[in-house]
């Protein structure tokens, strides 16, 4: 959990309606206040350093599910409810919101929208933005508006929802959001692939790309020797300093995932050194250890992105000691960085002029990291509309003290 | 268009690729939407994106308006000419630039045939999945456009799903890049944006995709039913089950006839056909499948009909992907509307809509993706009598109503091109209308890129826009607004 960026002369607005969403951005808009926009606060410290918070407008108070259309897959939110709430509350028909960002438990759907963060799931079910139906907005003019539809397919106006996802709050107050759901799969096994090296987990994650088989989730995941369990053994010369592992999930009926987990041993035989099948608690725990195992870990935290087949090439770029999770098949996640602030830095840079990595963004970093490089990256091109869609839809600047990315 | 605009376009794209003899410019003159029509003052074929930004430049110094075309199959009137303006016709940008089998990316121009993705990379056992009916002809470009959806969407999602990135001409002639081939630009998703803005915002001049590979298993069979409620209650059993099928069709007995007709599919004549497509893992597709045929035995299908070769499933596609032109077997003329429904409202929408045919005397065939709620009423008429076009264009419109009404959209894949922009405010109000307006104006501040589409304007909508018309059916008391 990141501290907020709040001073002293931060007041906290607590809205419970929309309305009172919509009033609290006007009169931050008009009376030129700063700005930030929360829910749980889980990623209060990612971009960059806030400037002033003169108003904190806080979700929590729009908390509920307005409606879940079970025969229709389709649920409405309010942007304050959490993750977990919402999903217990989907759960009982047997539906779910399949999206496992970071800080999971405690992430508010508006957070988890405004950051288009996700996690494994993303895999099967896409990010927050596929998912997304439509949304209603808090614009800084006080007016509520309303893009996107309620349906699973529509194509009726331009789809604002997309255009919130991933704006960090930079643009408009997200009020409530409506969502494609899915059922809840009757069984689930996690198998987790062990390697001896990069080149191995590159044949892992190309032949399990072309195959045929479907897995729920599909992890790379690059640990550091030294955060390993001390007892572990046989570490081959070339992997000194990393454990390289693939984690392949299957969800579907359980003849269905046993023989997925059949035909997943059949095709990583001769190229794993160790395959681990897990069900039940032990896979809930080791899901859990994932998402957290990174941000518990001291260093920098950036997200990245890379062409799938190249893992390998990401991995040449990155000194020993760091660490990765990340989408296989999809080419995205997350690295750990260690060392001082301008070796984390120096890595920074070196990810971003690499041919194979893009997308290079710092979330966690101490203030002096995020002095030394642009959290964000390079906009290029984008810039000018970036620029001016700012300029439309927060023309006095007040909304999110300068943490970007607008 | 004055003299020294087609000089400047010839000087960009030479003599031939300028077409403006009144005799060429009819081909440009629509697109799917036939019964609307603009002659343009011009048309230009350029054939690279340097061609698009040096003509988009000159329509901006010149203020000159533009439409984007690809191959002119949208249902919309997307792709209808601006009177006085230019259409940029992309057909000529239709090169496949870069194949990524290893990292499952496919990077095309824009006048790619949606198909063409697919049979490039087919060979290695792969596929590009949105699959809107005109797939063999319509254009990836205008899929971008659309935001195209298809058969398949319930499972796979539609064109936004797909495309990773796009390089776009904007209104002011400057090249600009959304996505890419690496997934997670930071910021805004302005390339979720664009994908499905009707070529309001931009020119797209290449589209990286993404592509799968194809399942272990397909599996289709079709079901007949007595009654489309019938056909109905077995699309929400499936649902209910936990099962989301590739696809979910539904035809009534129109729609079937007319199919029949046109490409003899051998459908059985019934009052309504449920065609179900699960695909994946081999056993998860036996397992399901069984339940799906179990389900339409239970809702009293009366014939299951389980493809059991490629041919048999080619066949049963083919008679659904020709529906729509199908309908010219049965009728002169036909407008196909793509309201949406949720889909558990569907049987009361279904029902307004057969006491709407009965009323307007116009016959109405329905196709619908049964799975995602999306209607495609087939209205018939024949534009020789007097007031009969003016008539489907009612009972269009009516139909529309009966969708939001519903809690749905005026359209699921179609869009809303010049069409249907008069029925926006019963979807949207001022406020949410006056927000994507705000959002056009910063790509292209001078409204020169596809104006006239999406947005009503009271020069196309009268004075008050709105939907609402009495019906002739409710003025004769046959129908009423619930």
């Amino acid at each position: 959990m990141q501290t907020t960026a709040d001073t002293p002369a931060t007041d906290i607005v607590q809205p419970s309606t929309p309305g009172e969403v919509a009033a609290a951005m006007k009169r931050a808009s008009d009376e030129g206040r700063s700005m930030v926009i929360r829910g749980a606060g889980t990623k209060m410290g990612w971009g960059r350093p806030a400037a002033r918070i003169d108003v904190m407008l806080d979700m929590r108070r729009l908390n509920r599910v307005l409606t879940h259309a079970h025969g229709d897959l389709t649920a409405t939110v309010e942007a304050g409810a959490t993750l977990r709430d919402v999903n217990d509350t989907l759960s009982r028909l047997g539906q779910g919101l399949p999206i496992d960002p970071a800080f999971a438990d405690e992430a508010t759907i508006g957070g988890i929208l405004a950051t288009n963060d996700s996690g494994p799931l993303r895999h099967r079910y896409g990010a927050p933005r596929d998912l997304i139906l439509g949304v209603h907005l808090a614009t800084t003019d006080g007016v509520l508006t309303k893009a996107g539809g309620q349906v699973v397919k529509n194509v009726a106006g331009y789809d604002l929802s997309k255009l919130i996802a991933g704006s960090f709050g930079s643009l408009a107050a997200i009020v409530s959001a409506t969502f494609k759901l899915f059922p809840i799969p009757e069984a689930s096994k996690t198998m987790r692939v062990a390697v001896a090296d990069e080149a191995s987990l590159t044949q892992v994650v190309r032949r399990m790309m072309g195959s045929q088989l479907e897995p729920m989730a599909f992890e790379v995941d690059v640990r550091s020797r030294s955060t390993q369990n001390p007892q572990s053994k046989n570490v081959s010369a070339s992997a000194a300093a990393s454990a390289f592992n693939v984690l392949l999930r299957f969800a579907s009926l359980p003849v269905v995932v046993d023989a997925q987990v059949a035909g997943a041993t059949e095709a990583l035989k001769g190229i794993a050194t160790s395959i681990d099948v897990v069900e039940g608690y032990a896979e809930r725990m080791l899901w859990r250890a994932q998402a957290t195992r990174l941000w518990d870990g001291a260093g920098a935290i950036v997200r990245a992105s890379w062409l799938p087949a190249s893992i390998a090439a990401v991995l040449s770029e990155l000194p020993a000691g760091a660490e990765l999770i990340g989408r296989a098949a999809i080419g995205a996640g997350l690295v750990r960085l260690d060392g001082d602030e301008a070796e984390q830095a120096r890595v920074i840079g070196q990810l971003r002029h690499s041919p194979h990595v893009g997308n290079v963004v710092v979330l966690r970093g101490s203030a002096a990291l995020k002095a030394l490089v642009d959290v964000w990256g390079p906009q290029g091109d984008r810039q000018r509309l970036l620029s001016a869609m700012k300029l439309a839809f927060d023309p006095n600047g007040v909304l999110n003290a300068g943490r970007g990315p607008l | 268009m004055d003299r020294a605009f087609l000089e400047g376009l010839r000087r960009i794209v030479g003599d031939a690729a300028v077409l403006h003899d009144p005799h060429d410019l009819l081909t440009y003159e629509c697109d799917g939407l036939a019964h609307l029509r603009e002659t343009p003052a011009a048309v230009v074929l350029p054939s690279s994106t340097a061609d698009v930004q040096a003509i988009v430049k000159l329509c901006a110094r010149a203020q000159v308006p533009f439409v984007a075309r690809g191959h002119g199959t949208g249902l919309s009137g997307g792709a209808l000419p601006v009177p006085g303006g230019l259409v940029i016709a992309l057909s000529r940008l239709n090169r496949v630039l870069h194949v990524d089998i290893a990292n499952q990316r496919v990077t095309v121009e824009p006048g790619v045939t949606n198909l063409e993705i697919t049979r490039q990379v087919a060979p290695f056992g792969y596929y590009y999945a949105p699959d809107p009916s005109s797939q063999q002809i319509c254009s990836i470009g205008g899929n971008v456009a659309e935001n195209s959806g298809g058969a398949h969407c319930l499972k796979y999602g539609f064109t936004v799903h797909h495309v990773l990135g796009v390089e776009a001409v904007l209104p002011d002639g400057e090249v600009v890049h959304l996505g890419g081939a690496l997934v997670d630009t930071p910021g805004p998703d302005l390339l979720g944006l664009l994908v499905g803005s009707e070529g309001t915002l931009a020119v797209v001049t290449k589209i990286t995709v993404r592509i799968l590979r194809r399942p272990e298993t397909v599996q289709t069979l079709l079901a007949a039913f007595d009654t489309i409620d019938a056909g109905g209650g077995a699309v929400s059993d499936i649902i209910g089950a936990g099962i989301i099928p590739a696809a979910v069709e539904m035809m009534d007995s129109l729609a079937i006839r007319a199919a029949e007709a046109a490409v003899h599919p051998n459908f059985p004549d019934a009052d309504t056909i449920l065609i179900v497509e699960l695909d994946g893992p081999a056993a998860e597709v036996s397992t399901l499948f069984a339940i799906v045929v179990d389900i339409c035995r239970r809702r009293g299908a009366t014939t299951v009909e389980v493809a059991q070769t490629d041919e048999h499933r080619a066949r049963i596609w083919r008679g659904r992907k020709a529906a729509f032109a199908a309908m010219g077997r049965v009728s002169p003329n036909y407008y196909v509307q793509d309201g949406v429904v949720p889909r558990t409202r569907l049987p009361e929408v279904l029902t307004r809509i057969r006491a709407l045919e009965h009323a307007s005397g116009l016959r109405i065939g329905n196709v619908f993706h049964a799975g995602d709620g999306n209607l495609h009423p087939l209205i018939c008429y024949d534009e020789r009598i007097p007031g009969q076009s003016a008539k489907a264009v009612e009972v269009a419109s009516e139909i529309l109503t009966y969708c939001v009404d519903a809690g749905g959209s005026l359209t699921g894949e179609h869009g809303i091109g010049a069409d249907k922009s008069c029925y926006m405010p019963a979807m949207f109000s001022p406020d949410d209308l006056a927000l994507m307006q705000r959002v056009r104006l910063v790509f292209d501040p001078r409204s020169l890129c596809n104006p006239g589409k999406i947005f009503p304007t009271p020069r196309l909508c009268g004075e008050v826009p709105g939907p609402y018309r009495r019906h002739p059916a409710e003025d004769a008391g046959v129908a009423e607004r619930m």
